[in-house]
């Protein structure tokens, strides 16, 4: 039972006025003289037992009226039992994250809980509204058959989805249902990864049912990458897994296994290979299956070509020189005239890694060299005096010697490092510009250990071949549409043109983003690893996080669709508190009445 | 016959009648009214010894008119004789605090004077005991037995031997006006005092509101009754203390032990009825085991009903 103006709760305190006036009767003033007060004495001590009940039976009589008559100012609710319910807006609101597919004792969580919302509809009337409501945030409305058929065709969603969206997006259903009785059944294994933000929802009460019992123990591979994103041939694919023991692992590409092995809890596992595919592709790391299946593979997407063919002017100065021949002895790069690495005034052709010149004389060479090539960014000022950069990869450079990188109109704001306010390496289409020569007298870059595989990654994932990227996404996430693509193609060789957005899709796995016909990078959709940490919150739990006007725990699925539409039986209770005190009134007068009578008699 | 057609004052409103005149006034008033109602005069000895003449009353024997007063003078008279008594009354009065009290005094819980015109406040019962005794002592006198009077309250506060000779009505009555009203009965003590002055066998009357310890009472009676006394005991009770009024809270106080019981009326009306009840079952019941005539009297009834039981327990007497 709860109450709508709990305040008058407060009256309580006039329960006090019956008993004061029990307690008090016998302090009584007025005295007079009576001779036969002894008969009065002997009355009352043979009637003591008599008076002292009637009297306590009176006292409880008024408190209880006025008990009733407070609580009915407060207007009471609750549930009556067999009184049914009134019309209700209930939406449903089914967990179908990753973590729900796990199988216990022959069953998926989902199905579990699909079948306990086909109970729930069971129970509806014409006169309730209903929706439901799942974790990747669709919502679904209409007749109780309907949703029965929608509930069938609700599937697991490859990642954590909007535990909290969901059930405000259900609350704001009801809400503006404009019904009295208001309700959320939500079904929901109280993953605590899925629940770190509970939602609010102060004026609709909450129907909860978490499974209970711990979950069941869950091996899954919590990350894998391929480093770099552009294998020229050669690169290596990292992975690491969530397991109480070791595991063993497979690792694919373009559905081929290159690779099989036995990891360590938490350890990361990194695979050297040079595949002899090209262009761009999928791979995964994947486990044993267990009882959650979802998580035991992982979805990595790669560019591999052959080694870039690069060449190095010697006015860029034997740092870059050195770093050039080191990578051509790994075979990461070749002998070549495709790329070249260059000082600004010497440029002739894209793609190029361009340096700032080493003589400020031939600065405006420099500029017009640019220019020639489409490079939509000039060098400014110099300036000199040292300075930190800041930028992936370049912590603890520091700068002595610059130029200021003015862009051009329509130059691409893609800023690898700054300095200070001022961009310092910027990178476009088929270039990236240098602000300062590549000396240790302008910066210590060329003299630091990440030298050369800055260099390396520069040039595999900024000047070879087509620009593009992998973007790694969530699934069902909203992310802004990449420059570079134009279109999506799934896993099935289907492709789709982008709007302005680009809405990640909601099964795992490797999608090619596209430009005109070619390939020019990938959205690779996991599941966020904290789904794979199956703990759970319990029913009471997860209750006492999610702020509702009142909250339920059903302990099992039977108990679930009996308490299903609490919110609607919960009728008011006014009348029968009312009801309550005019009996007890009654009854007041009658016991008096008695007394009345034997008065007269 | 005029005085045939008078109303009888034995049967007028106590309260009313004792506002009418002084004690002995009163008394002859209900003595009168009493005798008028008899069949046959009570009186005996008639045939003894002439004494006077005096007016006929209602229930005199016709035997004793004198019919030659009645034809020359249109009068008619009776003739009374002196007799020896064959009776010794005493008349033990109890006089103490509690006999001082009348429903009036519960006037701050519900009691309420009728709004009548005229209405008289109600008698204590001492006042109503004072008129029945003065009546009842007048009515044995009248029959010529000898009669006297003990008024006690805690102690004894007067005694008037008994005497059939007259102006001892007068001794009586003038007793009756003494002080008294102190604190606590003691029975007992009246009541052998006033076997000591009957000398011997008679006939002793309690009047009281018998408001002590029952077993003193018990044993005093039952000396009586070795005695060969004869022994009636006439219960006076104001109706107050027999219903208490329906409603009202207060601090009941006994004037004479100081006993204090607060008490809701509305709570204990109906106890106390019982319990007055079975004080009353408890008293007759004792007296009854000892052969002693026992009467509630009520104040608000008339005087001629506890003269009539008192009349009867004496004629029941040879």
């Amino acid at each position: 039972m709860s109450f709508l103006a709990p305040l008058y709760l407060l009256l309580t305190g006039a329960v006090a006025v019956p008993l004061l006036i029990h307690l008090m009767r016998r302090r009584i003033g007025a005295r007079v003289e009576f001779p036969a007060a002894r008969y009065l004495a002997r009355a009352e001590k043979e009637h003591s037992r008599t008076l002292r009940i009637r009297n306590l039976l009176l006292m409880l009589l008024r408190v209880l009226a006025l008990l009733a008559i407070v609580i009915a100012a407060a207007r009471p609710v609750a549930r009556w039992v067999g009184a049914g319910h009134a019309p209700t807006a209930l939406a449903i609101v089914i967990d179908n994250s990753l973590s729900t597919s796990v199988v216990e004792n022959g069953r998926s969580q989902l199905d579990r809980f699909k079948a306990m919302a086909n109970d729930v509809l069971s129970n509806a009337t014409a006169t309730d509204r209903m929706w439901i409501v799942t974790f990747d945030g669709k919502v679904r409305g209409g007749s109780p058959s309907l949703l029965r058929e929608e509930v069938a065709r609700i599937e697991p969603i490859a990642g954590a989805g909007d535990a909290a969206g969901a059930v405000s997006r259900a609350a704001g259903l009801v809400r503006a249902s404009g019904f009295t009785a208001r309700q959320i059944a939500l079904l929901t294994d109280g993953q605590r990864t899925e629940w770190q933000r509970p939602p609010s929802m102060a004026d609709v009460q909450l129907l909860l049912y978490v499974p209970q019992g711990a979950p069941p123990v869950n091996r899954a591979v919590t990350f894998a990458e391929a480093r770099p994103v552009r294998w020229t041939p050669r690169g290596e694919l990292a992975a690491r897994f969530l397991s109480h023991d070791s595991t063993t692992y497979r690792m694919t590409l373009a559905g081929r296994t290159f690779a099989r092995g036995t990891a360590a809890p938490n350890e990361e596992v990194t695979v050297h290979a040079a595949p002899p595919e090209r262009g761009w592709l999928s791979g995964t790391v994947e486990l044993e299956p267990d009882e959650l299946a979802a998580d035991n593979a992982r979805y990595f997407a790669l560019w591999v070509g052959a080694a870039p063919a690069v060449g190095a002017s010697a006015s860029a100065g034997p740092f870059v020189k050195n770093a050039i021949d080191v990578l051509r002895s790994t075979e990461r790069i070749v002998d070549g005239r495709d790329i070249a690495v260059v000082p600004a005034d010497e440029l002739s052709s894209l793609p190029a890694l361009i340096i700032a010149p080493t003589d400020p004389v031939k600065l405006g060479a420099a500029n017009r060299a640019l220019e020639r090539a489409s490079v939509p960014w000039r060098f400014g000022a110099r300036r000199s005096g040292d300075a930190t950069v800041r930028g992936p990869g370049l912590d603890g450079v520091t700068v002595s010697q610059r130029y200021d990188l003015v862009a051009q109109a329509g130059a691409p704001a893609e800023t690898l490092a700054v300095v200070g306010r001022d961009a310092w390496i910027v990178a476009g289409p088929r270039y990236v510009i240098v602000g300062s020569p590549l000396t240790p007298d302008a910066s210590t870059l060329p003299v630091r250990a990440a030298f050369v595989p800055w260099l390396g990654t520069i040039i595999s994932e900024r000047l070879v071949g087509e620009p593009g990227q992998v973007v790694a996404a969530e699934p069902g996430a909203h992310l802004p549409r990449p420059r570079w693509a134009d279109g999506i193609e799934s896993a099935e060789g289907q492709r789709t043109a982008l709007g302005d957005a680009l809405d990640v899709p909601t099964r795992a796995g490797v999608y090619f983003l596209t430009l005109g016909a070619r390939r020019v990078g990938a959205v690779v959709v996991n599941a966020s690893p904290d789904e794979s940490v199956l703990d759970r919150f319990t029913a009471n739990e997860l209750g006492s996080r999610i702020h509702a006007e009142r909250t339920l725990v059903a302990e099992n699925a039977s108990s679930w669709p009996v308490m299903a539409f609490g919110g609607a039986a919960r009728r008011s209770l006014i009348e029968p508190a009312l009801l309550i005190a005019l009996l007890m009134l009654i009854t007041e007068a009658l016991v008096i009445g008695v007394r009345e009578r034997r008065r007269a008699a | 016959m005029e005085s045939a057609r008078a109303p009888r004052a034995d049967l007028f409103d106590p309260a009313s009648l004792a506002a009418l005149g002084r004690i002995e006034i009163v008394a002859r008033w209900i003595v009168d009214g009493f005798m008028s109602g008899l069949h046959r005069s009570p009186r005996k000895g008639f045939s003894v010894e002439f004494a006077e003449y005096r007016p006929y009353q209602p229930g005199d024997d016709l035997r004793y008119i004198d019919w030659k007063i009645a034809a020359r003078s249109d009068r008619w008279v009776v003739r009374q004789y002196e007799e020896e008594t064959n009776l010794r009354a005493s008349i033990v009065l109890d006089v103490s605090r509690s006999m001082a009290w009348s429903r009036a005094d519960m006037r701050g819980l519900g009691w309420q004077q009728s709004s009548e015109p005229g209405a008289l406040p109600p008698l204590t019962k001492l006042a109503y005991a004072e008129r029945l005794t003065a009546a009842l002592a007048l009515l044995l006198l009248r029959q010529r037995d000898a009669v006297g009077l003990v008024r006690f309250d805690d102690r004894i506060r007067s005694a008037v031997p008994p005497r059939a000779r007259n102006g001892q009505w007068r001794r009586v009555v003038a007793a009756l006006e003494e002080s008294g009203t102190g604190k606590a009965s003691s029975a007992p003590e009246a009541l052998n005092q006033a076997a000591r002055l009957i000398n011997r066998r008679g006939l002793i009357v309690l009047i009281s509101d018998l408001l002590m310890d029952m077993p003193e009472v018990e044993r005093a009676m039952r000396a009586l009754r070795a005695a060969g006394h004869d022994v009636t005991v006439l219960h006076v009770m104001d109706p107050a203390e027999r219903e208490l009024p329906s409603s009202g809270e207060a601090l009941f106080i006994d004037p004479e032990s100081e006993l204090a019981i607060p008490a809701s009326l509305a709570d204990v009306r109906a106890a106390y009825r019982n319990t007055v009840d079975e004080v009353i079952d408890e008293w007759r019941a004792m007296f009854g085991s000892l052969g002693i005539g026992y009467e509630v009297i009520s104040t608000d009834a008339p005087f001629g009903v506890p003269l009539r039981r008192a009349f009867a327990a004496r004629q029941s007497l040879p």
